[in-house]
């Protein structure tokens, strides 16, 4: 299988605090990686080892099939990037910020109007970036990593601390990126409600330990649902539902429904009410993703 | 892979007033004169035969001072640049090497530096020439007064540049910059192994040339050995 992104054992000690350990996180081509975990879970450290920012204290780094100890700069060059708090020259306006870093990757002139344009900022291009909102510095730092039409995009927190349309707005620009241009995209977040929305793949990570990693598909088969009947008379009537071949359970004077298609559910009221019962409620239970992830971090075990 | 660093380490000193500090130094140090002869110009020119030499030793006794103040300015505001957003950690996850961004660094420096001794060079010679010093303009004396000493502070620009790229707290550069300004001012009094002594082209055997020499030699070295910290350490 070709990863875009492999680490194996990856781990980092500050001191004799533990910040990632034995961390092995697969990415593949195309995909859009969530990368979750509560604040201080190790996801920035990561991220700065992936750029080599960071030397890590055990384990390798591939990225496109290459070790980063030995191939840095020739990774760095198909890689973008944002991590923590946007970085800008506060004195230069928005397309000097960017034409600061063009000149070093050397990319045509046109591709600043490109990213630019990418995030709406086309029209401040000229203005000092001191005078910029969270969220326009966000998007520059966003154009920033795009300047190099990277293969690989890592993005750290791109929405933290910005207001709700402005979350959207990002949210927006990322999920347009990959579908254009084929890129990968390795995205963190404090919020699996963020993640949720984009991500194709998800990473949980929780006290520098990877939890959980696979499709969100799979994280979402854990959100089991359950639907539950409340009725008269309902010991009586959950029998009858056994006796009618229709899986359930009883519990406190509910009826449960295990399988819970649509036709499923419609049999079973249809049996209930055919035999007289009345029904007050039919409720759906549903694990939130919310729910899965704030039990994974903090039971600290897969479920 | 460092011309393009370069180009754009020069856009990023835009507005930063770094070139103007450049232009201030030796502007300063010859306003200084400026009022000295303006005051005091007879006394002064009966002092001495050597009306050129005697002027440019009054120049020199103020070019280390100003020197070491700006290359503690100088080196702080460069270092603020990146540390202000913390953009060291988007300079450094481009494809370059963290070798050649701190070269850059310190070329940078370097070439503001020789543009102020150049510029001191000149301001020399031009207030010369206005207060009529005399047909025999020593060219050679005037190089060596502008650019001995920039040679000699080399040193002290190479471990302020290290200790500001690597502190977390940008009070310690200050400090360090502080200190050597007065170090520099005291360096008369000052051991001949001291790097803010150099500047002042002073020593026990009375020749400027071993300044320059020591310059040269513990500079490249305080450079290497910041330039290996700087690589070795993680980035903010
Ligand atoms: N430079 C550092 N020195 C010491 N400890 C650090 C450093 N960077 C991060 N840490 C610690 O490592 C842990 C993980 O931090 P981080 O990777 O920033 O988490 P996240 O990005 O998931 O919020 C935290 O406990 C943090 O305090
Ligand atoms: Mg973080």
């Amino acid at each position: 299988m070709e990863y875009v992104v492999q680490t194996t054992n990856l781990s980092k000690r500050f001191g004799k605090e533990s910040a990632v350990i034995g961390l092995d996180m697969k990415i593949r081509k195309g995909e859009i990686y969530g990368f979750l975990g509560p604040n201080g879970a190790g996801k920035t450290t990561t991220i700065r080892m992936l750029l080599g920012l960071m030397k890590a204290s055990s384990g390798t780094i591939q990225i496109f099939e290459k070790d980063l100890n030995k191939e840095k700069i020739n990774i760095l060059k198909r890689v973008g990037s944002l991590v923590e708090n946007p970085s800008y020259y506060p004195h230069l306006t928005a397309y000097e910020n960017l034409e600061a870093l063009r000149k070093i990757l050397g990319v045509p002139k046109t591709r600043i109007h490109e990213v630019l344009e990418i995030v709406r900022l086309t029209e401040v291009a000229n203005k000092k970036v001191k005078g910029f909102s969270l969220g326009m510095k966000q998007r520059l730092g966003i154009a920033a990593s795009l300047l190099n039409s990277p293969e690989l995009l890592i993005l750290d927190e791109p929405t933290n601390g910005l207001d709700p349309s402005g979350i959207i707005e990002i949210r927006n620009l990322i999920k347009q990126l990959p579908a254009e241009t084929g890129m990968t995209i390795l995205i963190s977040s404090h919020l699996l409600t963020e993640i949720d929305q984009m991500a194709t793949t998800v990473g949980i990570v929780t006290k520098g330990k990877m939890i959980y990693q696979d499709s969100i598909e799979s994280l979402r088969m854990y959100a089991q649902q359950k639907v539950l009947l409340k009725v008269s008379d309902s010991e009586q009537a959950w029998r009858s539902l056994l006796g009618n071949g229709i899986k359930a359970d009883w519990e406190d004077g509910i009826i449960l429904l295990s399988e819970h298609s649509d036709g499923k559910v419609a049999k079973a009221i249809h049996t209930l009410v055919h035999e007289g019962y009345s029904i007050y409620r039919v409720e759906e239970e549903k694990r939130s993703l919310e729910d899965i992830f704030l039990q994974m971090t903090t039971r600290e075990k897969v479920i | 892979m460092i011309g393009k660093l370069l180009r754009a380490d020069f856009l990023k000193i835009k507005r930063k007033g770094l070139w103007f500090l450049s232009f201030l130094g030796p502007f300063g140090v010859i306003a200084l004169q400026m009022v000295n002869y303006g005051v005091r110009k007879d006394y002064l020119l009966n002092q001495s035969d050597d009306d050129w030499g005697y002027f440019l030793e009054y120049v020199h006794s103020f070019t280390p001072l100003a020197l070491v103040l700006g290359i503690a300015i100088l080196t702080s505001f460069m270092a603020s640049i990146e540390n202000e957003t913390n953009a060291w950690k988007q300079l450094i996850s481009l494809p370059v090497s963290k070798m050649s961004v701190y070269l850059s660094k310190f070329m940078v420096l370097g070439s503001l530096l020789f543009v102020s001794s150049l510029l001191l060079g000149v301001f020399s010679l031009g207030y010369g020439i206005l207060l009529n010093l005399g047909d025999q303009i020593p060219y050679l004396e005037l190089l060596k007064y502008s650019f001995y000493p920039y040679l000699a502070a080399l040193p002290i620009l190479a471990l302020q540049l290290w200790i500001a790229s690597v502190s977390q707290n940008q009070g310690i550069p200050i400090t360090t910059g502080v200190l050597g300004v007065i170090f520099a001012y005291s360096a008369f009094i000052l051991p001949d192994w001291m790097i803010w002594k150099w500047p002042s082209l002073m020593n026990e055997w009375d020749e400027p040339l071993i300044n320059v020499m020591l310059g040269i030699g513990v500079g490249t070295l305080l450079y290497i050995v910041g330039m290996l910290d700087f690589t070795r350490r993680d980035v903010k």
